[in-house]
């Protein structure tokens, strides 16, 4: 199950090439922080970077990569919403955005400006565009998926602009 | 100053694989082998265990340059094989790192 979520990372084309033997040599290695960094990092690689030719015919048939996924629905003039999916994405964007506000103005009273703070303020305006696209092009992700995604992109901006602030404090 | 090889050119355009895929070269030398017995035997000679995502990094580099080749199997799991290209590449890289070996160690036992 684990093993072929973790395969779910790599391209279609790259999965049906390697897929089996990778999915091999994978169980045979302990489960450790390293080996998920080097599955992710292998899985951003052959993305990047791929190395199997495909066919663009092949490449649309296979497109059930988030990737993939992404670029045809934005090519067929953005995602299909229906009115009430769109209420519910404009309704989670309108309340994470006073959430965040709320969290901003609580944490600042406390802690004045400090940089973790500050942190805070500058994610919290990609927050709401982040909750949007939760919910408009995951939508039929498991909510495990969804919650990784969103953790994972949400703790990566935290941890950008928490370091340019620490960075800035020390000029 | 040691000038490297054409033969083994292809090589440094592998990044952060280029370590990885000497090893898998060195592995195959011996004769064909599939992923699992590769990271077997590059831990055995070398001490490092490739994680998947490593290994199939730069197995597939290795084989889109035509330096390995996949060999048909009854399962699904593909032995590969050094190509003459590779084994090209491998020599010219292993004799590249001898001069540079020998070097180090004539001015080591000069210092």
């Amino acid at each position: 199950m684990t093993s072929a979520w973790l395969l779910r990372l790599y391209p279609a084309p790259w999965r049906e090439r390697y897929g089996e033997e990778f999915r091999e040599v994978l169980v045979s290695q302990r489960a450790s922080p390293g080996l998920i960094l080097d599955i992710f990092a292998g899985a951003l690689d052959a993305r990047l970077h791929p190395q199997i030719q495909q066919e663009d015919s092949k490449l649309i048939k296979g497109d059930d990569t988030m990737t993939l996924d992404m670029l045809h629905r934005c090519s067929l003039g953005g995602p299909k919403l229906s009115p009430s999916e769109r209420r519910i994405a404009q309704r989670l964007s309108i309340i994470s955005a006073l959430v965040i506000a709320i969290l901003y103005l609580v944490l600042t009273k406390i802690y004045r400006e400090a940089p973790a703070v500050q942190a805070v303020f500058w994610t919290s305006v990609f927050f709401p565009n982040f909750i949007y696209q939760q919910t408009v092009y995951l939508k039929k992700r498991l909510w495990m998926t969804q919650a990784l995604v969103l953790g994972a992109g949400l703790s990566a901006m935290y941890l950008f602009m928490l370091g340019v602030f620490l960075l800035a404090k020390r000029l | 100053m040691i000038r490297k090889p054409k033969d083994d050119a292809e090589l440094d355009d592998f990044g952060r694989f280029s370590e990885p895929a000497l090893l898998i070269l060195v592995s195959l030398a011996e004769g064909p082998r599939h992923g699992y017995s590769m990271t077997e035997d590059i831990e055995t000679i070398a001490g490092v265990r490739l994680g998947p995502g490593t290994l199939y990094g730069a197995l597939a580099r290795l084989e889109a340059r035509g330096l390995i080749e996949p060999l048909k199997s009854e399962d699904r799991r593909n032995p590969y094989r050094l190509t003459e290209v590779g084994e090209r590449a491998l020599r010219t890289r292993l004799d590249s790192m001898m001069a540079v070996a020998r070097t180090g160690q004539r001015r080591l036992a000069h210092a």
